[in-house]
């Protein structure tokens, strides 16, 4: 048994003893749980290439497979938490640039930096390298989103013509009013919030509610939370390679289900949204 | 399926779905419970193979990431049900 599933590679799994075929079968009914429109596009908002300090990984090419195994257009890609030596990111945002390179069409890059460590030089680098975006894990690299630092950062992105994805799921502090707090000094940010705002979602909801440039990613999102939101406040997103496509795909169809989405928001959801984002049209 | 009974199977998957990712040895008797409370339900098939691959190779770190997909499948199952959504 050869090929990618569950974003795994298939012999792999084979080889532990899993039964394939069930597996392939699920995948399947997965997928089709989403149901689009003809012509539609999908385009992933949240993909890490590289390699994880903790050991998670995703190279280009197995992206791809993964991306034509489940139908999706392009992905947004960035690195994982790989800051390397400098503390910068700059080699594992060369990667990602070059990578992009190699997939034209299938991999939109962003960069990440760390606020604190040559971000300004950093994000500049990539701009010149085509990075269309900005990805900041206040957890990982330990920052708070309305410090002068990030607030500085953020501003930089918005001159550029970038979004900024934040991570906003696992992690102990309160979100809202650190996120009110940075957009009353960037109030112009286009702001995607990982993983649905599922690390204090009711207050960054709220706070959203005044800002229509901030939207929230399907990745490893909670489905009530989803479902509470309105659609053209959604992106959807994998978070590969810690999720994968197939449920990624199955947590929005069942999300659309429970909050009645029609084909025009879900072509949004599905790419319109991220699409207006990005400053191009719609999906 | 009542709204309890897919409170059940939602409590007993995101157990098991926290289990996984911190790669704790009690993922396999979460998911092996969730799968009992899921059965008969849209959710069984995905939280029994999750629960079947965890029992045959549970080192195995393909092997967990793939059984974290289908926890989740299964979780958003009987979350969709619990709200009134699901199949």
């Amino acid at each position: 048994m050869s090929g990618r599933l569950l974003g795994q590679d298939a012999s792999v799994l084979e080889a532990a003893g899993a039964d394939v075929k069930a597996l392939r079968a699920l995948e399947r009914q997965a997928v089709g749980t989403v149901a689009l429109p003809a012509g539609h596009r999908v385009v992933d908002a949240h993909v890490h290439l590289g390699v994880d300090r903790d050991g998670h990984a995703l190279a280009a090419d197995d992206l791809v497979a993964d991306l034509d195994a489940a139908g999706i257009d392009a992905a947004v890609a960035f690195p994982p938490d790989e800051p390397g030596p400098g503390g910068d990111f700059r080699h594992a945002n060369d990667r990602v640039a070059e990578a992009a390179d190699r997939h034209a069409g299938r991999i939109i890059p962003f960069c990440r930096v760390d606020p604190a460590v040559g971000a300004e030089r950093a994000m500049q680098h990539a701009h010149e390298f085509g990075a269309r975006g900005l990805k900041l894990h206040p957890v990982a690299q330990r920052f708070a989103p309305e410090s002068d630092a990030c607030v500085q950062v953020v501003r930089h992105a918005t001159e550029l013509g970038w979004p900024v994805l934040f991570h906003a799921g696992f992690g102990a502090r309160p979100l809202g009013p650190a996120f009110a707090a940075l957009l009353e000094r960037v109030p112009t940010a286009r702001l995607i919030l990982a993983h649905g705002g599922r690390g204090d979602h009711r207050a960054l909801a709220a706070v959203a509610a005044g800002y229509p440039d901030m939207v929230f990613d399907t990745s490893i999102a909670a489905l009530p939370d989803l479902a509470a939101l309105p659609p053209e406040r959604i992106v959807f997103g994998s978070d590969r390679p810690y999720g994968d496509h197939a449920q990624a795909l199955h947590l929005v169809g069942m999300a659309a289900r429970v909050a009645g989405w029609d084909d025009r928001a879900m072509l949004g959801v599905m790419s319109g949204n991220l699409m207006r984002l990005l400053g191009g049209e719609g999906g | 399926m009542s709204t309890g009974d897919a409170l059940r199977v939602v409590t007993l998957a995101a157990q098991a779905e926290m289990a996984l990712v911190r790669r704790d040895q009690v993922a396999g008797p979460l998911l092996a419970q969730a799968s009992r409370a899921a059965a008969g339900t849209p959710a069984a098939g995905f939280l029994e193979e999750a629960a079947a691959m965890v029992r045959v190779a549970p080192e195995r770190e393909a092997v967990r990431q793939a059984a974290l997909s289908l926890c989740r499948m299964g979780l958003q199952q009987a979350q969709a049900r619990a709200m009134g959504g699901g199949p």
